[in-house]
């Protein structure tokens, strides 16, 4: 089973060991997709990208997103994994 | 009930009313019918499905085509078969009876499946095409190694077609190599500027401008989607060109922009029921009716399919449609957006059709998606039987693991079932939680007789009063994969107590575990009693493929035994069932007959079966066969003379070493140590006993036996070296008390091997008297059941004692065979030795330039040859000589003087 379809089974999970991570995409993304993305805030930029960013539990989680990305058809540009700052 | 097949996924989906002609792609694909793979490999919406019904309908050669539209329930590698073949007989309907009836039946690997699905389409006369549309839903491995390996064996009449969203993860590069591959790709769908204005001008009507459709084109870079959704957007609009100037002027994601324009164009009641709607994978009138909580639902499926709205019709009858993918994934985002409180009750409202409507995977499936896991536990608990059966394991556990713990500790019949299902694949983490949280209500009920307590759910009745017998036998097992031999016992007898006389899997997997536990205990007799009546209850039950491992072990036990016959038997019954059923297990069979064909000392036989168990493959094979393989072939490599292969193979089996359940009555490295002292290194086999802390002094038990006898070899050997009486005494010692255990405990092989230990003591202290009489007891035993290589084995003294019986007629008949066995065999060197197959003249020609130092692709281009056939050649190479890799097979060439 895709990770798509799984979605909607796992619980959401607040790990403290998930990573940080900036997708950019082209095109501009509504918030609205905040929901889809499993409540990552997404950020417009002004050179017409969007950046999907936010905490992501592990790779699976990771690939989970990229097939959502590839399933609608939103051309991806970059990912980068944001160190977090030690609290 | 297991998953009905889909018929709708079978059809070539329906051309669209008006279409744009894509001669060049059809063109492509017409030219591409050489091929073994067609992909077409673009993201959503560039028109690959519509593009392969078109050439499919126009296509005046087009061969016999069967279609299939995956999704991701065939990630279970049962059901994406069953689908598989089913698209095939669509189109041909002689092929794949039978491996529709081993997928059904059988617990057996997905690979048997596989080739007796190509024997099938070898056969057929006519060219045929297969199309797998959305393959990159499947993500299992199984699945993709099953796909490579239908592939690489396709027939040449024989045409397959993938299209999806991502590229596959097969062996696509070899194949563009080899000119197999056609790919049409995004770049290649995509609406060039001439298909752009003949879509919105001709197809859709628009009369737009060149500059307008330019600036659609731009855009939308050709994205079919993306275009249609701007001309649906455009109909009947006033102001098309302030549309297309805010449209070609904004930033935001397209069809998200377009999808939005297009919504906000329906009336409410369209644009509720288009969103409400979207978490279903299949639609028909009354399954939106009772979704949606509205009547009318097969109305407004027609209406909108009227309107083009991206409904996809799947069956001819228009009864059951889809979304465009795109479409639907974006309404599905908007709901969860808008509506963020009514996905769970959607889902719900739509699990409970399915249910009703007699498809409970799908009524499963969407009982999680809307975390209504109460509900979902009860359908799944109702399910475990037929899962299991139809063996769609990988489905179950899935559904399994999307279950939050808690549902599992008020539902005993379901934690069983998992329980069940983690053991069967040999996952011990986590067995025990589910144990416990049956126990806790089971020692609440216990004087219940069966009645489930009120807190407590069951759904399942009938298998909530076998639950008592089948926790006991899982604690059983457990038990023994501890090494708690008691425990294993009283948990397997009380399973037998509580299991009815129906009860085929609790009775005869606590009968097998009983007899395991004796066979650790060294008591022979009451392991083979229980262990074979364990097997003829699963017999009984239906349980073909537990047989077959079964066979391996009761085979294990007859040898020990000493009951070399009983044990082939076994085999050659495991074997034929094996074949017959497709199921797992032929190989170990054959490493099995290896082991027996060596010990009658017919060494070609035995290196044919080993022969014939790699050439079956891993797949064919139980886990703990390769280290078998190994410890088999090291035996016929000692028994040619070939000490050194056999102590590299024998470390191999000690990497690969895998218990299981059974025994480890044979370790490995006693088997080294036992090589090491016909190496004449007796020093480093006491080190092996001095590291092992064996002693003469130890009191016996069957685990060690065999340690315990090669530790009297090594002292046996050392007295030859350096004459000692004390070490003499010692070794006679051990033996005089191993040969009363072995007695006891009716383990025929050790007394065989004692008996012919203490036979060469006696003579080593020139007793003939006393070292003929235990020969004669030895040989007494061995001829009924054809030892041979328990003797030859010893050497050459053994040798001189059997000429000194034959002469003064101890046994005489016997000893006289064995001498002949012994002229047959003993005048081989490594040198003459022949191989069972000997190598092709182009595997020699390989063979020279693996003694170099030429990498592989360096011989490859030498030979002037692929790197894949210089690969095959290496493998047959490895094969025949019976090596692993470059620098064994170059050692091994040396030593055959090839």
């Amino acid at each position: 089973m895709r990770p798509h379809h799984m979605a909607p089974y796992l619980h959401v999970m607040q790990a403290d060991d998930s990573t940080e991570y900036e997708i950019r995409v082209k095109g501009h993304l509504d918030p609205r997709w905040s929901a889809w993305f499993d409540g990552l805030s997404l950020t417009k930029e002004p050179d017409g990208t969007t950046v999907i960013s936010g905490p992501v539990v592990d790779q699976a989680a990771l690939h989970g997103l990229l097939q959502k990305l590839r399933d609608v058809g939103v051309p991806l540009i970059s990912i980068t994994q944001v160190s977090r700052d030690v609290a | 009930m297991a998953s009905p097949l889909l018929e709708t996924k079978l059809h070539v989906p329906k051309r669209r009313r008006s279409l744009v002609p894509r001669s060049r792609l059809i063109g492509r694909l017409i030219s591409g019918a050489e091929a073994a793979l067609t992909l077409v490999s673009a993201p959503a919406g560039f028109g690959k499905t519509t593009l392969l019904a078109e050439w499919l309908a126009t296509d005046p050669a087009c061969p016999a085509a069967a279609w299939l539209s995956l999704d991701h329930r065939e990630n279970d590698p049962a059901l994406f078969w069953t689908y598989v073949i089913a698209a095939l007989q669509t189109a041909i309907p002689a092929v794949g009876a039978r491996a529709l009836s081993l997928v059904a039946s059988s617990q057996s690997s997905m690979e048997p499946i596989v080739g007796t699905l190509l024997n099938d389409l070898h056969a057929i006369p006519h060219e045929a095409v297969l199309v797998l549309d959305d393959y990159h839903v499947i993500e299992a491995q199984d699945v993709h190694e099953g796909m490579a390996y239908l592939l690489a064996h396709l027939p040449p009449q024989m045409r397959l077609v993938i299209a999806g969203r991502a590229d596959p993860p097969l062996p696509l590069a070899g194949l563009r190599a080899r000119g197999e591959l056609v790919e049409i790709r995004a770049a290649d769908l995509r609406f060039t500027a001439d298909e752009a204005a003949s879509y919105l001008n001709e197809v859709m009507g628009l009369e737009l401008t060149p500059a307008e459709v330019a600036a659609l084109e731009g855009r939308t870079e050709g994205w079919i989607a993306a275009l249609q959704l701007a001309a649906l957007s455009m109909q009947g609009r006033d102001d098309i060109t302030g549309f297309i100037g805010g449209f070609a002027g904004d930033d935001r994601y397209i069809v998200d922009y377009l999808v939005g324009e297009v919504l906000e164009r329906q009336p409410p009641e369209v644009r509720t029921f288009l969103l409400q709607t979207s978490i279903l994978s299949r639609l028909n009138g009354s399954l939106c009716t009772a979704v949606t909580g509205q009547d009318g639902g097969k109305a407004m499926l027609e209406a909108l399919d009227r309107a083009n709205l991206f409904l996809i019709a799947l069956d001819d009858r228009r009864l059951w449609y889809r979304y465009h993918h795109l479409f639907a994934d974006v309404l599905r985002a908007r709901l969860q957006d808008e509506q963020p409180d009514t996905v769970h009750e959607l889902h719900v409202r739509a699990s409970d059709w399915y249910e009703q409507n007699g498809d409970r995977p799908e009524a499963i499936h969407h009982a999680l998606a809307g975390e209504d896991f109460g509900r979902a536990a009860g359908l799944i608990e109702l399910s475990i039987p037929a899962m299991q059966h139809a063996r769609h394991e990988a489905t179950l556990r899935r559904w399994l693991e999307a279950l939050p713990e808690e549902v599992f500790k008020v539902r005993p019949v379901l934690s069983a079932g998992y329980a069940g299902a983690m053991m069967s694949t040999g996952e011990m983490e986590g067995v025990e939680a589910r144990l416990q949280d049956v126990e806790r209500w089971l020692e609440t009920t216990s004087e219940g007789a069966g009645a489930p307590s009120a807190a407590m759910i069951v759904v399942d009745h009938a298998r909530f009063r076998t639950l008592p017998a089948s926790m006991a036998m899982f604690r059983a097992g457990l038990a023994r994969l501890l090494g708690d031999v008691p425990g294993t016992m009283a948990q397997a007898r009380r399973a037998l107590e509580l299991a009815g006389a129906d009860d085929h899997l609790e009775r005869g997997g606590a009968a097998s575990l009983l007899g395991l536990a004796y066979w650790t205990n060294g008591d022979l007799d009451a392991a083979h009693r229980w262990y074979s009546e364990g097997m003829a209850t699963l017999e009984r039950g239906g349980y073909h493929a537990d047989l077959i491992a079964g066979a391996v072990t009761l085979a294990d036990i007859r040898i020990e035994q000493g009951r070399l016959r009983d044990a082939m038997t076994i085999y050659e019954r495991g074997l034929q069932r094996a074949k017959e059923q497709a199921l797992r297990g032929a190989a170990d069979m054959h490493v099995g007959m290896s082991v027996l064909f060596r010990e009658r000392n017919d060494l070609d036989a035995a290196a044919r079966h080993l022969l014939a168990s790699r050439e079956l493959g891993e797949h064919a094979g139980f886990s703990q066969n390769p280290h078998r393989w190994r410890v088999a072939m090291a035996r016929v490599r000692e028994a040619e003379g070939d000490l050194v292969a056999a102590v590299d193979l024998l470390d191999e089996a000690e990497r690969l070493y895998n218990g299981d359940f059974s025994a480890n009555v044979r370790p490995i490295p006693a088997l080294t140590a036992r090589v090491r002292i016909a190496q004449g290194e007796v020093g480093h086999a006491l080190a092996w006993a001095r590291e092992r802390k064996l002693s003469v002094d130890d009191d016996l038990s069957y685990l060690h036996e065999f340690e315990h006898i090669t530790l009297a070899r090594a002292l046996l050997a050392r007295h030859t070296t350096e004459p000692d009486d004390r070490t003499m005494h010692e070794a006679t010692r051990l033996l005089e008390r191993l040969l009363t255990a072995a007695e006891q405990g009716g383990r025929g092989g050790s007394v065989i091997e004692i008996l012919a230990l203490q036979a060469l003591a006696h003579q080593a202290r020139r007793e003939l008297p006393a070292a003929l009489a235990s020969l004669e007891k030895a040989l007494t035993l061995s001829e009924p059941e054809g030892y041979v290589r328990a003797f030859l084995d010893e050497g050459p003294s053994m040798v001189a004692l059997l000429r000194a019986a034959s002469h003064k007629g101890v046994a005489g008949g016997y000893a006289r065979h064995l001498l002949s066995s012994a002229g047959a065999t003993g005048g081989r060197t490594p040198g003459q030795r022949g191989l069972v197959e000997p190598l092709s003249g182009r595997e020699l020609d390989v063979l020279r330039l693996l003694r170099t130092d030429l990498s592989g692709p360096d011989i490859a281009r030498e030979l002037m040859v692929s790197l894949n056939t210089m690969r095959t050649h290496t493998k047959n190479i490895f094969t025949k000589l019976g090596v692993n890799n470059r620098r064994a097979a170059v050692r091994r060439a040396e030593e055959l003087g090839l």
